[in-house]
């Protein structure tokens, strides 16, 4: 690879090479995580049970926007059981705003003040005895509203004044951030274009709606002034100090304890309301309290919908059919707050042109306040809405000027000899291999057996429809991409580590401790894995354990497809200094010199001499123990263990002028979707006949695991392109709050059997050459299955451009095609 | 969420049932197998003062088969219903129609009685009973009485049950051999509540169709069979043209309200797509 | 509302308590025995995490009252195996990763225990029909089916406990 010295690439800090003869890693063992959740063992938050405790409710705002004029909470006070109530007042007098990563931040309350933003915005707490009797307390609060107007529509919220705007403190708009980005010539390439591509696309509010919601239980220890939170959120580590300067304790005042989480998919990334109000009531009650979101508040306020945009997009084609610039204007329905501000479309920016080369783009990107929940993190975090769109754009120019889609995506990727590559944002790609991913799919599917098929069913008056769908999934994430859009840089932070302690005990088993919890992710087996690799012990004798922020060190935890490439780093590191340590005492005892041990199947030997050897069981003794055994130098001191941070692998800061915003985002992965489905033209019901995904994440920890990513990420774009939307009516009320109404792919929607094929295109800056695989189903399912419908629907000519495509929405499509055909 | 308090009480018999319906008025509501009713009481949408559950009333879970009749024991599981064998013998379009009433495990503990006294707007069964010409029989302070399937859905949620009777039979009329019938329901996702769903029945006597029953689910809050589409069928031979016909009276005839799921022209495709379909497939049964 | 005495069997012992009518059966289950296995998704009868069985049928027991249950026996997660020896259906969950977060894995793998107690040969279409009813947000399922298709397989050959 030639152009690594580009000097705008750091050196690679990769210390274990891919390619290697490994035990471990890329075998699809069992999880480790499992027995105990298999037979009902694992602790999530609600099995959290504290003596005395009480429980919490919140009353939920019925209106979407208006003014609090009077609470009186007295007949809910007086209820027997009932401990606390707490207005927006009440609870402001010892609580601050809650954290927010925008700049200028929005101002939000755990329980508003004077005015509600959206519909479930909690009013006021309870806590009581039980759960039963606070939700009592709840009916018995009267609250008086002044019914403000509704801001619903995204493209008419850019124009709202007065009593309209939702943030007037931020200025006399609804417009929260609006930028325009270009990187290269897209004036120029627009100009010498042969084609311009033009369409609107709308990407739908849908959410994660993990099996479990989100929950706390607080306590507040009066003596030592200190809060001990057990929350079900993710990067406590990394941004969980922030909760203390809300509830006004110094950050070392609080300690919060990771639980298993019954899965996030984003949306626990970083739960900041929930632990407040938990802790908020606790301290007002000098007792613990838990909080535990029903499925109508994760609903309807759980801080995380999913991103919600209209897009106007052109795409440049010169004559030889190359794609060369992209052109979009987006309006982000941001919801009533902006915790994330537009991170969302700096992690598209990292991969927005796709697989392709294109040499310019141009991202006009306005963030506008609406009357719903607000945006947070789901599966994707943004990226998933830019593949869709650059797929569609691709497939809308393939129908336009009648391309074979798999030449002309073939025609416009990135080449396997091109990496490492620059895409126009500064975003660096480190590796790939896109044809082969393509042609693997292509083959896994027999293409050319389903395009007869689709003929012969064409015949036969049924609508069969081929998807391909070529996207990239960004890992790794870096933390410029948090505020390189903002106006000013705001906390201009650079780190995003990943800290790990490994603990080696006199018998020689080894005890990790990470610093990110479970969220139904394989963090456990991925440590023990890897860990067993680098040691060369037995998975059997290694445990792991989540640390909480009082023993913790630096940890961000899972998102962004980032968990085992950093917590592989960290391992790596952790076990040099341990292997440092080993090779130090057994050249000591052995009488040989460091340099000729090396580490065997659980032992230190000689090089080049079998027998002999010491096993780490015995060092570690040696190591606890034997002190006096040993030179009086510092690094003989007692005991084995090492503690490592791993920093994000490869990152450069973002222009001043934001025209190169540097490289953040470079662990890049690639995959295809190709589902096959039968469209009911009468009905507008789709039906899977096949699907395949061929997958290339790097070198593979663990390819049963990362199938599971993929088939689960898969079943949740299905969700995403067919049934997932949360529908908000014209006075900001969520109609489909529950589980009736919105709809979760069951067993019954989803392929039959999902065909899983992988590529492994090592990354050259991370350990063995891992990349991330946690989102790509996501980020891969929905543009496919849009062009799956399209392409069965070609004979009518029906354009999948939004998303859901539900039975009703798809058959009103195919009636106006059919209306335009008659005529 | 969690439900309000409320009083409960076990019903020992169904008298016993009676009188405390009797004794509560409108305060009461009846506990059969729960799996709406508990629903709607979690969110807080129903708040009884008072439970009388019945679901320990074994007498009156059963399937019989008598003459012309196939009667069901209102608490009568859906599961039992869908898995019997008399059933699929005797009244095969209730098989068919359960084949998306809700899932398994609601359909466990889900009994046919309370389903039909909910009378959701997108439940399938009230319909299967109206096809069937059912009788409900009802048991109250007043003694017992049968009303018409036709009669006893009055309107969304709403049935002609009086605040103190119980049902305690679904008498169903056996379907004839050789008798052509079809269900068929769309619903976004399996076992979800169906969009629309149409079910028919009717001989082929001479060449024509007799006796012709034509409904839907979803097609309006208080239709179930709909009278001018069966008229278009009654007396004519089975033929594309007739289809056309009985298509187009049914979507003439239907009155069908938007919900979040679904507009009324969807609707309407759904009638007419949903006529054809139980037509043609219920005709394939006549060889 | 009067507190009312219950007798319900989970997992072969008898608890006798007093309880409020309104209280779930899951919230009984889970706070008032400590079975913390049974989670619970939506308590609005929509999701099937909280399915349990009741006198040997699945049940959601959000959609239950204890009271409803006096006399009941109730089956948990916590009946079947331990982590040191699983029952043969959450070994074939094991080996095929038919699980992720394992929220709604204790009550899929007690849909599965019913199912193969009523056929021990169940088909794919069988399976996606007895757990249509139980959401899982992580797996996209097909590992779910692929594991109650195996343990009915291993049982059947005699491997595992009868069901």
């Amino acid at each position: 690879m030639t152009t690594t010295m580009d000097p705008r690439i750091p050196p690679s800090r990769q210390r274990e090479k891919p390619g290697q003869d490994l035990k471990w890693i890329g075998k699809g063992i069992r999880r480790v995580e499992d027995p105990r959740l298999l037979t009902g063992r694992g602790k999530y938050v609600d099995d959290i049970v504290l003596p005395n405790a009480l429980h919490a409710a919140a009353l939920g705002s019925p209106h979407a926007h208006a003014r609090i004029t009077s609470i009186d909470v007295s007949k809910a006070r007086a209820l027997p059981g009932v401990a606390a109530v707490l207005t927006g007042e009440d609870v402001a007098k010892s609580t601050g705003p809650l954290p927010c990563f925008s700049n200028p931040p929005t101002e939000q309350r755990c329980v508003a003040i004077d005015r509600v933003r959206h519909v479930g915005e909690p009013v006021a707490i309870v806590a009581a005895e039980s759960r039963y009797v606070a939700e009592d307390a709840l009916a018995l609060i009267e609250v008086e509203y002044e019914e403000l107007p509704v801001v619903m529509d995204a493209a008419e919220a850019v124009h709202a004044t007065g009593d309209a705007v939702i943030h007037p403190e931020r200025g006399e708009t609804n417009v929260a951030i609006h930028r325009v980005f270009e990187f290269g010539d897209v004036d120029d390439d627009f100009a010498a274009a042969d084609t311009v591509i033009k369409r609107k696309l709308r990407w739908p509010r849908s959410g994660a709606q993990p099996m479990e919601t989100c929950g706390a239980t607080a306590v507040f220890d009066e003596g030592e002034g200190k809060f001990t939170i057990h929350v079900n959120s993710s990067m406590y580590n990394y941004v969980g100090w922030l909760i203390a300067v809300t509830l006004g304790v110094p950050v070392h005042k609080l300690n919060l304890v990771p639980t298993l989480a019954g899965g996030s998919f984003g949306s626990k990334l970083f739960i900041h309301k929930v632990p407040v109000i938990a802790a908020v009531l606790a301290r007002e009650c000098g007792r613990p309290v838990k909080y535990l979101e029903d499925r109508i508040d994760n609903m309807t306020a759980c801080d995380h919908h999913g991103s919600d945009r209209i897009y106007d997009c052109e795409l440049a084609l010169d004559a030889e059919r190359r794609m060369t610039s992209m052109k979009c204007t987006v309006i982000d329905d941001y919801g009533a707050y902006f915790q994330f501000g537009i991170g969302h479309h700096g992690n598209a920016l990292s991969q927005i042109t796709g697989p392709y080369q294109i040499g310019s783009v141009k991202a006009d990107i306005t963030a506008v306040f609406t009357n719903k929940c607000q945006q947070g993190a789901y599966r994707g975090f943004g990226s998933e809405v830019s593949n869709y769109v650059m797929e569609r754009m691709v497939d809308a120019a393939c129908a336009e000027l009648d391309l074979d889609p798999v030449t002309f995506r073939k025609t416009n990727f990135i080449q396997p000899d091109q990496f490492p590559y620059f895409i126009p944002t500064g975003n660096l790609y480190d590796s790939g291999n896109y044809p082969a991913v393509l042609d693997k799919a292509l083959d896994l599917l027999d293409y050319d057996g389903w395009r007869q098929k689709q003929k012969d069913a064409l015949a036969e008056g049924r609508y069969i429809g081929i998807g391909l769908a070529t996207c990239q999934e960004r890992s790794v994430f870096s933390a410029t991409e948090f505020w390189s859009l903002n106006d000013e840089a705001g906390f201009a932070l650079t780190s995003s580590p990943e800290g790990v302690s490994i603990k080696i005990d006199p018998t020689g088993n080894a005890v990790v401790s990470l610093q990110a919890p479970f969220w139904g992710n394989s963090p456990e087996t991925m440590a023990t894995m890897v860990l067993a690799e680098k040691l060369t012990i037995d998975p059997a004798n290694i445990s792991v354990t989540y640390a909480d922020t009082d023993h913790g060190v630096s940890g961000t935890g899972p998102g962004g497809s980032r968990y085992t490439v950093m917590l592989a780093g960290a391992i790596v590191g952790a076990v040099d200094t341990i292997k440092d340590k080993l090779f130090k005492i057994a050249g000591h005892l052995m009488e040989a010199d460091t340099a000729d041990l090396e580490l065997r199947d659980g032992a230190v030997g000689l090089k080049g001499v079998p027998g002999k050897q010491m096993t780490i069981a015995d060092l570690a003794m040696q190591a606890h123990f034997f002190r006096l055994s040993f030179p009086d130098e510092p690094e003989f001191d007692t005991g084995l263990d090492a503690t490592t941070t791993y920093d994000h692998p490869l990152t450069t800061m973002p222009s001043e002028d934001r025209k190169d915003l540097g490289i953040y985002y470079p662990i890049m992965g690639h995959m295809c979707h190709m589902p096959v489905v039968e469209v009911d033209i009468k009905t507008g019901q789709v039906k899977f006949l096949d699907y395949v995904a061929v997958h290339d994440c790097g070198t593979m920890v663990n390819p049963k695991t990362l199938a599971g990513h993929i088939r689960g990420g898969t079943a949740q774009g299905i969700g995403t392109a067919l049934y997932e939307e949360y529908k908000y009516d014209a006075n900001g009320q969520l109609q489909n709050a529950s589980f009736m109404d919105y709809l979760v792919p069951t067993a019954h929607e989803i392929p039959a059997n999902m065909r899983i094929g992988h590529v492994e295109t090592p990354s050259p800056f991370t350990e063995y050459g891992i990349k991330g695989g946690g989102e790509g189903g996501r980020m891969g399912a929905p543009p496919a299955l849009a062009a799956a419908i399209e392409d069965a629907l070609k004979p009518l000519g029906v354009k999948a451009d939004f998303l859901p495509l539900t039975p009703a929405k798809l058959r009103g499509l195919i009636r106006e095609a059919e209306a335009v055909q008659a005529s | 969420m969690k439900p309000s308090a409320f009083e409960y009480v076990r019903a020992t018999s169904v008298d016993d049932a009676i009188s405390a319906l009797s004794q509560h008025g409108d305060e009461a509501r009846l506990l059969a197998g729960g799996q709406s009713l508990i629903a709607m009481m979690n969110t807080r949408l129903a708040e009884p003062k008072v439970l009388v559950d019945i679901g320990r009333l074994s007498d009156l879970s059963y399937i019989r088969v008598g003459g012309d009749v196939l009667s069901i024991g209102a608490l009568t599981t859906h599961n039992t219903v869908l898995q019997s064998a008399e059933v699929a013998a005797h009244c095969p379009l209730i098989s068919a129609a359960y084949a998306n009433v809700a899932h398994h495990t609601v359909r466990n503990r889900g009994t046919l009685g309370g389903n039909l006294c909910h009378n959701d707007p997108a439940s399938e069964m009230p319909l299967a009973a109206s096809l069937l010409d059912a009788e409900l029989v009802l048991r109250g302070g007043g003694g017992e009485r049968r009303v018409a399937a036709e009669e006893f859905f009055v309107d969304t949620f709403h049935t002609a049950a009086q605040a103190d009777e119980i049902l305690t039979e679904i008498r169903f009329a056996r379907q004839n051999e050789g008798e052509c019938w079809a269900f068929e329901v769309v619903s976004q996702l399996k076992g979800d509540y169906a969009i629309v769903a149409a079910g028919c029945r009717f001989a082929i006597v001479d060449g024509v169709c007799r006796n012709v029953r034509l409904g839907f689910v979803g097609a309006g809050p208080a239709i179930k069979r709909v009278a001018a589409a069966e008229a278009a069928l009654e007396g004519q031979p089975m033929n594309d043209a007739t289809i056309a016909a009985v298509a187009s009276a049914a979507v003439g005839a239907v009155d069908p309200h938007a919900d979040m799921h679904a507009d009324v022209e969807y609707k309407l495709d759904l009638v007419q797509a949903l006529s054809e379909r139980v037509l043609k497939q219920a005709a394939l049964r006549t060889s | 509302m009067a507190k009312m005495p219950v007798a319900i069997t989970v997992n072969g012992h008898r608890y006798e308590r007093e309880v409020d009518p309104r209280l779930l059966l899951s919230d009984f289950i889970r706070h008032e025995i400590g079975l913390t296995g049974t989670h619970v998704g939506c308590e609005n009868g929509a999701c099937g995490v909280c399915a349990v069985l009741i006198n040997g049928k699945t049940g959601l027991s959000c959609l239950a009252f204890a009271v409803q249950c006096d006399g009941d026996e109730i089956e948990t997660i916590e009946s079947l195996g331990t982590p040191s020896d699983l029952h043969p259906i959450q070994q074939a969950f094991w080996e095929n990763h038919g699980l992720q977060c394992g929220f709604c894995t204790p009550a899929m793998v007690l849909t599965a225990r019913e199912l193969l107690s009523r056929n021990e040969n169940p088909s794919r279409a069988e399976i996606v029909e007895a757990i249509g009813g139980n959401l899982c947000r992580c797996t996209g399922y097909q590992t779910i089916v692929d594991s109650i298709e195996q343990a009915a397989e291993q049982m059947r050959a005699g491997k595992g406990e009868a069901a």
